[in-house]
């Protein structure tokens, strides 16, 4: 009756992504643990073992963690921004944010190639000026990530702080106020405190983002590798499929422990649900 | 409070040219008449954009492009708007569960679904190559579509069914002639998005590249690794002319883009 | 012979039973509206024979037939929803239009009987607007003409007035009486306005706790409440528990705390067994004269004093407990005040 026709309703899009979704997903993780037939963690044991393999993760992680913290320090400021226009000023803002969002990764990081390069617009400006003698390797380095992946990452910082900041109430500034406190600390003490828990997913959002991107890094990376690149090199290009498969395993897991945890802290920061 | 803030306003302002500087670079660019990329630009000139038409198969990837989004757009359709419907008209045990399992492929990383999706249905299964792009490609626009139809349903005042029910119309019937034509806008909102994010997707695609196959995203790429010429510039600005067009219907449709920041 | 007989039904919800053995019969051609506090059943019984919900167990009898498994959309009832539920994307026209449309009438047809059940409602010239563009009475009529226009066998009304302001109800309550007692049509009518259900009704059943407290009249359930929640919901704010009964013809004697009563023998006193009294406030008689040998009354001390406009209210300290009453006078009793609280004979009621 009622119940099964429900049911009915969440068949076929639940059974397209068991199909072809989750039982690859799984089945993949499943194969890391075979090798020759035998269950064994071994696969995991060499990559953990192994520094070239740890390098990349340990840059990957570097690149991750600076990226989310300046996207906070930038965001946080430009989203407050934001939040506190009119309704058309901030319609006007947002948008012009949230274009970059949606324009193609490629485009993106193939910007900044024209602006870091050997040839680029910084070094023609550095040397034009006599900074310095001869261009500057800003290409192909981990410091160029990181600036590619701040620049596909910020907007969606500032578009979930826009969110969270929207929701608190302009007049509890005031009343912090009327009671004595400073603006300074009044935003301190009363919309900070607040905002954190949309801080909070906006940077996990970024912080995953960065770890498992790939177009950026493929692009501005160059030979440096982070585990995205390192997982298509090693299916593509190399072959090494079970290598292949290890990664993309610590990659899920490192995705859904990061997100379990801002679930968690996301919970116990806002009660309010 | 609308009290100016001149220091958080030059700070923004910044943050924006730090946005949206490399874009108009880029743009700037793609008029080089010269063969090296350079930056400013030496003169003015349309050659790089005929030069789309010449080259590296560009028409051909962005015809595969648009099909693939369009079908793709299709297929998430059927398979979302009965289980977006589900989700936000009826209580039900495990509600939460498959709530969070039609959401979760935005959560994986999009390189980890393309690597499992090429190994077990292209290699292992022996699907075509265009198959295994159309159904990734559903994959990740699922959740766009099932999420944004949902919203729009959760203001859709359901007696208004009830009251057609009354009346003696159908449960079929009621949810083509009554339901669907007040979420309208919604799904054209939902498609828009979801074709977006499709047409920009690189992590899927990039291993669903075969002879005959690719999209344009994954032939820019290629073309970027061999020739570094304004070629890439010329057809990213006609890109973002596309989001642009694509941004503006959204926000008509929507009166706003209060959906990206609503939570 | 009763149109509708809901028998033995039980309807439970998310682990609760909002209706068991739930009985209730309706006469063709009356009006008959469930009145109760929210969570007492009614819009459940109304949505079960509407066909929105199903019951666990028990029969929905209608016009001879069991229509208990019988889909919504076969039942030919009219409903009219407590938020209009007109179609937003429809005109007035199309929204009345749409039940005849799914029953198939030919094209001229409907146009007749949309003109002529528009006049009945009084919104000729209304046909092109849409539902955005009228106000929330307006509105409501659309609703009432959708549901009237398909000559349904019964017509049901979940708190149709609920939304609208005071003026508005009061109007709007007096034409659809109207209009039910022109087309004859059977009506089962849900509120938790007392006034209102009062007002329009054949026969009114209070409801409490998925149970019908009393069926009756209006006249006779305001004049002769059958239950202590009954009697509480209209007005009879004071009880008596009488330790003893007895009757003889025309007359009651009841003892309560050593004091005997008497009370006249009426329709609201002819339960036998009922030992408890109820009196509405304004019946009371609060008396000066604190002597001894007044029949049927009991000393007391005035608690509180609040002057209302017409009267003042008085709440009175006995040894049988506080009693509230209404008295209109000059001068006002004071607090602390000595008086006799008096139960008229005729006004006493006996409740369960």
């Amino acid at each position: 009756m009622k119940k099964s026709v429900i049911y009915w309703l969440l068949l076929p899009g639940f059974v397209f992504l068991a199909a072809f979704m989750i039982i690859p997903i799984v089945l993949t993780i499943g194969s890391t643990f075979f090798q020759e037939n035998s269950f064994t963690f071994e696969g995991y044991m060499h990559f953990f073992r192994d520094p070239y393999f740890l390098k990349i993760l340990l840059t990957t992680l570097q690149v991750s963690v600076v990226t989310t913290l300046v996207c906070v320090v930038l965001g946080f400021p430009t989203a407050y921004y934001i939040s506190q226009k009119a309704p058309r000023r901030k319609g006007i803002l947002l948008a012009l944010a949230i274009f970059p969002l949606l324009t193609s990764p490629v485009v993106r990081s193939f910007s900044w190639m024209i602006i870091l390069g050997r040839k680029g617009l910084i070094n023609n400006a550095l040397v034009g000026l006599g900074i310095v003698d001869k261009p500057l390797d800003i290409l192909y380095t981990p410091a160029a990530m990181m600036i590619g992946l701040t620049h596909l990452f910020l907007p969606l910082m500032i578009i979930s702080l826009v969110g969270v900041l929207e929701n608190i109430d302009n007049d509890l500034l005031k009343a912090a106020q009327s009671l004595g406190a400073s603006r300074i600390t009044a935003f301190r003490r009363v919309v900070f405190p607040l905002a954190v828990p949309g801080l909070v997913i906006g940077a996990v959002l970024v912080f995953v983002g960065s770890l498992t991107a790939y177009t950026t890094p493929a692009l501005l990376g160059g030979k440096q590798r982070v585990i995205a690149t390192f997982l298509y090199q090693n299916a593509m290009t190399l072959n090494d499929w079970y290598l292949a498969s290890v990664v993309a395993a610590i990659m899920i897991v490192i995705t859904f422990v990061v997100v379990g945890v801002m679930n968690k802290m996301a919970k116990t920061l806002n009660p309010k649900g | 409070m609308r009290e100016k803030h001149i220091g958080l306003g030059l700070f923004s302002l910044l943050v924006f040219i730090f946005l949206l500087g490399p874009l108009l670079i880029i743009s700037v660019t793609s008029f080089e008449p010269g063969t090296v990329l350079k930056f400013p630009p030496e003169g003015f000139s349309f050659r790089w954009y005929e030069n789309i038409f010449n080259t590296g198969g560009f028409l051909r990837t962005f015809q595969t492009s648009i099909i693939i989004s369009l079908l793709g757009n299709l297929l998430a359709l059927l398979l979302g708007v009965p289980a977006a419907y589900a989700l936000s008209r009826y209580d039900f045990k495990g509600k939460s569960v498959l709530n969070a399992l039609f959401l979760s492929p935005v959560l994986i990383p999009g390189i980890v679904l393309g690597f499992t999706l090429m190994k077990y249905l292209i290699v292992i299964y022996h699907l075509p190559m265009y198959l295994g792009l159309l159904i990734g490609h559903t994959i990740i626009m699922l959740p766009f579509i099932i999420r944004v139809i949902a919203s729009s349903l959760s203001s859709f005042d359901f007696a208004v069914e009830e009251a057609a029910l009354s009346l003696g119309a159908g449960r079929v019937r009621t949810f083509f002639q009554i339901v669907l034509p007040n979420i309208r806008s919604g799904i054209l909102a939902a498609v828009l998005i979801a074709f977006l994010e499709s047409f920009n997707n690189v992590d899927i695609s990039v291993f669903m590249t075969g002879p005959g196959v690719s999209t344009l995203p994954i032939q820019m790429l290629t073309y970027v690794e061999n020739y570094f010429d304004p070629t890439i510039a010329a057809i990213s600005v006609l890109l973002m002319v596309l989001t642009g067009l694509l941004m503006f219907v959204i926000e008509r449709i929507m009166g706003g883009f209060s959906y990206f920041t609503k939570r | 012979m009763a149109l509708l007989t809901l028998d033995r039904v039980s309807v439970a919800y998310d682990n609760q039973t909002i209706l068991k053995d739930f009985q209730l019969e309706l006469e063709k051609g009356k009006l008959l509206s469930l009145l109760g506090p929210s969570g007492c059943g009614k819009t459940t019984t109304l949505r079960l024979i509407a066909g929105f919900l199903e019951a666990t167990q028990g029969k929905f009898m209608f016009g001879g037939k069991d229509y208990t498994k019988v889909p919504v959309n076969k039942r030919n009832f009219g409903f009219v929803f407590q938020s209009y539920a007109l179609f937003p994307h429809l005109s007035v026209y199309d929204n009345v239009a749409f039940g005849l449309r799914m029953r198939k009438v030919k094209d001229k047809d409907i146009s007749a009987r949309v003109m002529r059940i528009l006049e009945v409602v009084n919104l000729n010239g209304f046909e092109k607007r849409f539902p955005q563009e009228l106000s929330g009475g307006q509105r409501q009529r659309v609703a009432i003409a959708r549901a009237l226009v398909i000559e349904p066998d019964l017509l049901l009304f979940d708190e149709p007035l609920s939304n609208l302001d005071a003026n508005l109800r009061l109007n709007m309550r007096v034409e659809i009486r109207r209009i039910q007692q022109e087309l004859g049509i059977t009506t089962l009518y849900v509120s938790h306005d007392q006034e209102e259900c009062f007002s329009i009704s054949d026969q009114v059943a209070i409801m409490n706790k998925g149970v019908v407290e009393q069926l009756d009249r209006p006249e006779t359930i305001f004049k002769y409440p059958a239950t202590e929640f009954v009697a509480q919901f209209i007005g009879f704010h004071n009880f008596i528990e009488f330790a003893e009964r007895s009757d003889a013809g025309d007359r009651i004697s009841l003892k309560a705390g050593g004091r005997l009563f008497t009370a006249t023998a009426h329709p609201g006193t002819a339960r036998p067994g009922a030992r408890k009294g109820a009196i509405r406030p304004d019946d009371l008689i609060v008396s000066g004269d604190t002597s001894a040998d007044l029949a049927n009354a009991l000393p007391g001390i005035v608690k509180v004093s609040t002057y209302l406009g017409r009267s003042y209210q008085y709440v009175i300290e006995t040894e049988l407990g506080d009693f509230t009453a209404n008295q209109e006078m000059e001068t006002p009793y004071l607090s602390g005040q000595r008086v006799s609280l008096i139960f008229p004979q005729d006004k006493l009621v006996l409740v369960e």
